[in-house]
C-alpha cells in the first residue's frame, strides 16, 4: 500500500507474531517503492523481524532502540537529520519503525516521552515519510498506553492486540493538556548543596556562561558537555532577557543523577503561542527561518528540558545527565 | 629584551616610534599607510610619504588615489602640502638630513608632528637596510618636534634572515588597526588570504560589532578582482559564537551565495560546530568549511 504526505501510526502488538504481523509487510511495501526504510526496535524484535524479512532485511537500516531512544529532543533532531539525509529534498519517502524505550525512565522523562509522540505529527506534517510505533502492551504501563490514541492519528493495520485507540488531539491542544499535568506535578529534584545562583540583566550573559562553566567544571562534568550545558544555558538566559523582561536568574544545582540549570524570568513579556515557537523548540526549525533556532539548539543540547510559561514568568529547567 | 619583535597597530603607533611593516599584499600596505597617514591629518601631522619609484599618474594623484580606495579623500591635504611625497636618498646620511629638513619645515608651517612613511617594494632599490639606525634617522628631527616613522616592506620578497636584519633598526612591527576589540572579542582584518579573524567570544553584547564586520567584509569582497563575492572568517581563535551570531554567518553566507561566491569559515571550534550542526546550518548554501581546528 502506498500514501502520500505524512503517516503517522500506533502499532499495539502482544506477541511476536502480532508485531511481525504489523510491520513486515510495510518494510516490504516500502521496499518495493523504494522508500528508504529504518528500524528502531527492541533488541529482540530486531531478531524478529530480520528472520521474517528473510534476505529483503539487507536494504534496511536497524538500530536497537536503546541506542537510539536517549533523550526525547535529541531523538527527535536525529530523526529528522536522518530523514532529511535520505530524503532527497522531499522526493524520497522514508518509511521508519519507531519503537521507543519506556522502562527505566523517571516520571518526567516519560511525560516528555509522550509529548514526543505528540510533537513528532507536528515535526513531520509536511513531510511524506510514514512512521509506525510499535507498543508492547505486555509490558507498556497503562500511562503509556493511555496517551497512544492522542498522540497518534491513527492505528496500523494488522494490529490484533487490543485496542488503545483513543480520540487523536491536535498537537497543540495534547501541548496545553499535558502542561496542565506538568505543572500540577512538577519535576522533583533534591538539590544538594546550595544552589548558584547568578542575576542576570541584559548585556551580561558572560555573567551567567562564566558561573555554569565554572559549576561545570566542580561537577566534574566532560568538557564537552561542560561546553554544551555554556553554549544551551546562555540561549536560554538571551531568551528570558528578550521575552522575560529584560532580566532573570539563574540558578545551578544537582543530585546524584543530573546537574540542572533553571533559567526563571519575571515575565512582562506575553506569553508564547506554542504553535509558532515550534512547541518551544521541540520542532525542528527550517535552517532558512529568521527565529527559533535558539529554543531548538537548547533541547540538542540537553538531555531534558522541562518548562513553566506562567503569567507569572517562564521557567526552563536544562537538565545534563552526570 | 623581547625574544620576538613587538606588535603594534597603526593606530597606536606614538611620536618617536619607528616601526617597521612586512606586508604581504597590496591592499595590507595600502591599509597601514591609508590609517597612518589619516591619523596624521587627524592629529595635526604632516604627512611625508618617501616613494623611490614615481609610477604614472605621478606621486601626488598616485597617493590621492590610493588613499581614496582606502575610503579616504585627501585632495585637500595634497593641495596644501599637509600631505607630500618625496623621492627618497639611497645613502643614509642624505635621508636623515632630508627628514632632518622636512621636519624644521613643518615646524616652520606650524603642524604639530611629521608623520614619515618610507616604501620600499623591492630588493635593490636601495631602501632596505639604508635607514640605518631608527635613532640616528629619526633622532635630530625629533629634536625639532614629535615624528613618527614607517617603514614598509613586501615581506615575501625577502626570507627570514633577511626581515630580521630589516627588523633590526626599528623599534618595533607595524599591523593593521583591529577593526572591533572589547573585553570578550576582537575582530580584525586578514590580508593573507583577505578576510577577517574574530578571537574570543561573540554573544548579545557584541552582535553588532560582527554584524556590522560582516557588512564590510562583504562589500570588500565584492570590490575584489579576483575571487568576487567569497569571504573568509578565520574563528581558529573563537571560543564561543551564540545562536544570534552563527545565524548572521547563515545570512551573510546565504547573501554571497546568491550573488555566485559564498563564505568559508575556518577553525571552527568543535563546541561551535555542534550548535552549527544542531540548528541544521552545516547544509546551508553558500556556508564552507576551511581547516578544521585540532581539540586542543
Amino acid at each position: 500500500m502506498t500514501r502520500l504526505g505524512f503517516v503517522h501510526q500506533a502499532l499495539s502488538y502482544a506477541t511476536d507474531d502480532g508485531f511481525v504481523a504489523g510491520t513486515a509487510d510495510f518494510v516490504r511495501d516500502g521496499l518495493a517503492a523504494d522508500d528508504a526504510v529504518l528500524a528502531v526496535v527492541a533488541g529482540h524484535n530486531i531478531a524478529l523481524l530480520r528472520d521474517a524479512l528473510g534476505s529483503a532485511a539487507r536494504d534496511v537500516e536497524f538500530f536497537d532502540a536503546v541506542d537510539w531512544y536517549h533523550y526525547p529532543s535529541r531523538t527527535l533532531g536525529r530523526y529528522h537529520a536522518y530523514c532529511t539525509a535520505r530524503d532527497e529534498g522531499g522526493a524520497r519517502r522514508v518509511r521508519v519503525i519507531g519503537e521507543p524505550v519506556w522502562t527505566g525512565r523517571t516520571a518526567a522523562e516519560t511525560r516528555e516521552w509522550i509529548r514526543y509522540e505528540s510533537v513528532v505529527n507536528a515535526a513531520f506534517a509536511h513531510s511524506g515519510h510514514w512512521i509506525i510505533c510499535p507498543y508492547d502492551t505486555r509490558v507498556l504501563p497503562a500511562d503509556v498506553l493511555d496517551t497512544v490514541g492522542r498522540t497518534h492519528p491513527e492505528m496500523a493495520s494488522g494490529a490484533a492486540a487490543p485496542d488503545v485507540r483513543g480520540p487523536y488531539a491536535d498537537p497543540a491542544d495534547f501541548y496545553a493538556e499535558r502542561s496542565e499535568l506538568d505543572r500540577v506535578s512538577p519535576a522533583p529534584l533534591a538539590a544538594s548543596g546550595a544552589p548558584r545562583t547568578v542575576a542576570f540583566t541584559r548585556g551580561d550573559s558572560v555573567a551567567a556562561r562564566l558561573a555554569v562553566a565554572e559549576y561545570a567544571r566542580r561537577c566534574g562534568m566532560a568538557e564537552d558537555r561542560a561546553r554544551d550545558m555554556v553554549a544551551a544555558v546562555h540561549e536560554a538566559v538571551v531568551n528570558a532577557v528578550r521575552f522575560g523582561g529584560g532580566r532573570g536568574v539563574l540558578r545551578v544545582f544537582n543530585d546524584s543523577d543530573w546537574v540542572v540549570c533553571e533559567v526563571a524570568d519575571a515575565g512582562g513579556g506575553t506569553a508564547p503561542a506554542v504553535r509558532d515557537t515550534g512547541f518551544l523548540g521541540r520542532v525542528p526549525p527550517d535552517p532558512h527561518a529568521p527565529k527559533g533556532h535558539g529554543l531548538w539548539v537548547v533541547r540538542q543540547l540537553c538531555d531534558l528540558v522541562t518548562e513553566d510559561f506562567g503569567a507569572g514568568g517562564a521557567v526552563l529547567r536544562l537538565h545534563f545527565r552526570r | 629584551m623581547d625574544t620576538g619583535p613587538a606588535l603594534r597597530a597603526v593606530g597606536e603607533m606614538r611620536p618617536g616610534d619607528h616601526l617597521f611593516h612586512g606586508y604581504a599584499t597590496e591592499e595590507e600596505r595600502e591599509a597601514v599607510l591609508a590609517a597612518f597617514l589619516v591619523d596624521g591629518l587627524a592629529s595635526g601631522h604632516r604627512g611625508l610619504l618617501l616613494a623611490p619609484a614615481q609610477t604614472p599618474p605621478g606621486p601626488l594623484e598616485g597617493l590621492r588615489e590610493r588613499l581614496r580606495r582606502q575610503g579616504h579623500d585627501v585632495a585637500d591635504a595634497l593641495a596644501d602640502g599637509r600631505l607630500r611625497v618625496r623621492r627618497p636618498s639611497a645613502d643614509p646620511q642624505d635621508l636623515g638630513e632630508l627628514v632632518c629638513r622636512e621636519a624644521e619645515g613643518t615646524a616652520a608651517d606650524g603642524l604639530l608632528g611629521l608623520r614619515v612613511a618610507l616604501e620600499a617594494s623591492q630588493r635593490g632599490d636601495g631602501a632596505p637596510g639604508g635607514p640605518g639606525d631608527a635613532e640616528k634617522l629619526l633622532g635630530p628631527a625629533f629634536q625639532v618636534l614629535p615624528v613618527i616613522g614607517l617603514c614598509q616592506y613586501d615581506r615575501l620578497a625577502f626570507d627570514a634572515r633577511e626581515l630580521a636584519a630589516l627588523d633590526a633598526p626599528h623599534h618595533g612591527r607595524v599591523v593593521a588597526d583591529d577593526i572591533w576589540q572589547d573585553e570578550l572579542l576582537r575582530i580584525t582584518r586578514t590580508f593573507a588570504p583577505p578576510g577577517l579573524a574574530l578571537r574570543g567570544e561573540v554573544d548579545d553584547s557584541n552582535l553588532t560589532a560582527v554584524a556590522r564586520a560582516l557588512r564590510a567584509e562583504t562589500r570588500r569582497a565584492a570590490g575584489r578582482a579576483e575571487n568576487p563575492h567569497r569571504a573568509r572568517v578565520d574563528l581558529r581563535e573563537l571560543t564561543f559564537a551564540d545562536v544570534c551570531a552563527l545565524r548572521l554567518f547563515v545570512f551573510t553566507g546565504l547573501s554571497l551565495h546568491a550573488l555566485g561566491g559564498g563564505m568559508v569559515l575556518d577553525g571552527v571550534a568543535p563546541q561551535v560546530r555542534r550548535v552549527l550542526h544542531a540548528a541544521g546550518w552545516d547544509r546551508v548554501p553558500g556556508l564552507s568549511w576551511g581547516e578544521e581546528r585540532e581539540e586542543a
